[in-house]
């Protein structure tokens, strides 16, 4: 379980790394792969654990990633790359990491706790996602950080409750896999009508 | 309440498809007439419990009585924007008023944050459906930050569920009834944090400042029958949803940042930014999304003093908030089609223009200021009362203040609408086009175009 765990949380370092669209795709895929173990090393073989491993690899491994990977393939090379990451992430993503243990210190007591290396893992990963939606500005990039957070979700619920009910696992992948497929969609239609994939070019609005 | 009403929506996308299929023309109307059957019918069967005023029950109806005149106008907008394509509209109407039937109906938490979250996604993709520029980054924002916020406040809700995971009672750990038994066992320290995502997570979707920012964007861009729905039902939908978690999880009143207190701080500060943006608004539709900030901030309030009076008041301002801003939302709508704009200082001489769209659009500006004997005047003077009760002497007074300015922006805006500009509107067009610079200095002159 901890080496899921351990995947997810370098999956999310990748994400967050990567400026080429095609490897962030591959680290999503990776993530999903390494959420299907965790939940069949976790639970006991049964139809709704292989119901749920097999929706997992459909649309945290297939459908998911395959929609960007179709998107960004038909896009020009120059729109397939991120612009780099800007200084300041790299310490507030160290500070991020750091917060964590202050946040496994301070409910310690309660016992809510079950697992804290994987509570680690999971934190981490959601606090290196919503790093990854302020500072990167490729939209994939942020469709990537929106799943990559739901993926710490994942592991953050199994390091608190063991496992969460079919019917709340169920509801966050289809939610996930309509949000993304709505989010890849308008990716698409932007690039289209705007010649753009950079988040900066949609500030027109403002607030 | 029963699943029952899931088929309403259903008959509306299997018509949808239909008429994309056989080129009905007539389908809109079709799915009008449909959705007020389902409103006669939900009417029908729930009107004891309505007259006994049960909360529940008068919410379902709203949102059926607001999804029905959304239909309606429906008609009317895909008519003026025949670009839209019609069955797509349709099919992503009816799933969000399945979500918002949803929300009102959930008796579990985790069945809230979902149907919350299709909410987000059917409203987002209606707004893409306007395909202009934007329309589409209002709704990139919009989706997006939306998302983020409520994967904070699933967070919460998994720490929730991980302190009581001893119950074993599975799915049904997060019933709302679960939760106010037992929420005693969750140690103080998860509840708190847990309330503090909650409250902070769908906050964001109900557009408390400061999570606020997608909010203006949205709901200017979205087809104007959808932000009707979005600003008069869903937002205080999902504050009712909050005021839910809060209640079934009470904490002790000296805990810092409890429910309340985070209901209270982001009330008076969506109230604040709410009635001061009023001032400075240019927009017509963005003039009432501000305008709603500061409703739900009131009702926030409302909520966090949580005396039955203050909650009382707060419902009710939602009702009439509900009923108001839709029709508000519509208007503007028919408005901006026919400026071709959604400037207010274009939108002028509406009195001379369009005397029907005139009247209504004035009676639901000054329902919207607050102005007696219409309903916000009753529910905000309740508010006030319910304020006075708790000796918040410091809430009366902001209240007040805020009230008054939203009255006169809102004055300043209704006023500048129906006569400014009227002296050009005889003998040319110069009100509506600034193609001359005579034109220019007339209008300021009136007061209709700000420099």
């Amino acid at each position: 379980m901890a080496v899921a765990g351990f995947l997810v949380f370098l999956g999310a370092c990748g994400l967050l790394w990567s400026r080429n669209m095609v490897y962030g795709v591959i680290f999503l895929a990776a993530e999903g792969l390494a959420l299907s173990m965790m939940v069949w090393s976790t639970e006991p073989f049964s139809l709704t654990m292989a119901a749920i491993v097999a929706a997992t690899l459909i649309i945290k491994v297939g459908l998911i990633p395959g929609s960007m990977y179709r998107v960004v393939s038909r896009w020009p090379t120059e729109y397939r790359q991120d612009q780099p990451l800007p200084f300041w992430a790299y310490p507030v993503a160290a500070g991020l990491l750091l917060a964590v243990g202050h946040v496994i210190q301070l409910l310690a007591p309660s016992n809510v706790i079950m697992h804290r290396t994987l509570f680690f893992y999971g934190l981490a990963s959601i606090h290196l996602g919503l790093l990854m939606i302020v500072s990167r500005r490729h939209m994939l990039s942020q469709v990537a950080a929106l799943v990559g957070i739901e993926n710490g979700l994942v592991v953050l619920a199994a390091s608190v409750a063991g496992s969460l009910p079919t019917f709340m696992e169920f509801g966050m992948l289809v939610d996930l896999l309509v949000a993304a497929a709505i989010l890849v969609w308008m990716s698409h239609r932007i690039h289209r009508q705007l010649k753009t994939t950079d988040v900066v070019a949609l500030r027109r609005l403002r607030g | 309440m029963d699943i029952q009403y899931g088929i309403g929506p259903l008959i509306v996308i299997i018509l949808a498809l239909v008429g994309w299929g056989v080129k009905w023309k007539n389908s809109s109307m079709a799915i009008a007439v449909w959705v007020w059957l389902v409103l006669a019918v939900n009417g029908f069967m729930s009107w004891g419990a309505i007259i006994r005023g049960n909360w529940p029950d008068i919410l379902l109806f709203a949102v059926n009585l607001i999804a029905a005149s959304s239909a309606l106008d429906g008609v009317w907008f895909l008519k003026e924007h025949p670009t839209i394509p019609v069955w797509r509209y349709q099919v992503w109407w009816a799933l969000f008023w399945a979500s918002l039937m949803a929300i009102v109906m959930a008796q579990n938490l985790m069945i809230s944050w979902i149907a919350i979250e299709f909410s987000t996604l059917a409203s987002g993709a209606l707004v893409v459906e306007m395909a202009h520029r934007r329309a589409l980054e209002a709704a990139w924002k919009y989706i997006v930050i939306a998302s983020v916020g409520l994967a904070l406040a699933l967070i919460g809700i998994i720490f929730v569920y991980a302190g009581l995971r001893f119950q074993g009672l599975g799915w049904d750990t997060l019933n709302y009834g679960n939760l106010a038994r037992n929420a005693h066992s969750i140690p103080g320290i998860v509840r708190a944090v847990a309330t503090i995502f909650i409250v902070s997570g769908i906050g964001t979707k109900v557009g408390l400042v400061p999570f606020h920012t997608w909010l203006p964007d949205a709901h200017s861009e979205a087809p104007s029958p959808v932000s009707g729905l979005l600003s008069g039902v869903l937002l205080g939908l999902s504050l009712v949803t909050i005021d839910r978690v809060v209640r079934a999880m009470p904490q002790p009143s000296h805990t810092l940042l409890s429910g309340p207190h985070l209901l209270i701080l982001f009330g008076i500060l969506s109230v604040s930014v709410g009635s001061l943006a009023l001032l400075v608004q240019r927009d017509i539709k963005r003039l009432l999304a501000y305008s709603s900030i500061e409703q739900v901030g009131i009702m926030a309030i409302g909520f966090g003093i949580g005396t039955p009076l203050a909650r009382e008041a707060a419902l009710l301002q939602l009702l009439f908030h509900a009923v108001i801003k839709s029709t508000l939302f519509y208007l503007s709508g028919h408005l901006s089609s026919a400026y071709h704009t959604k400037r207010l200082d274009k939108i002028t001489a509406i009195a001379a223009k369009h005397k029907k769209l005139a009247i209504t659009w004035a009676l639901g500006i000054l329902a919207l200021a607050g102005l007696p004997p219409l309903g916000l005047a009753y529910s905000e003077w309740m508010m006030l009362e319910a304020f006075w009760d708790v000796h918040a002497t410091g809430l009366v007074i902001f209240l007040a203040v805020a009230l008054a300015i939203t009255f006169a922006a809102l004055s300043f805006h209704l006023l500048g609408g129906l006569w400014g500009g009227l002296e050009l509107s005889e003998g040319h067009t110069a009100d509506t086009e600034e193609t001359t610079r005579d034109a220019r200095h007339g209008t300021r002159a009136m007061g209709g175009e700000q420099p």
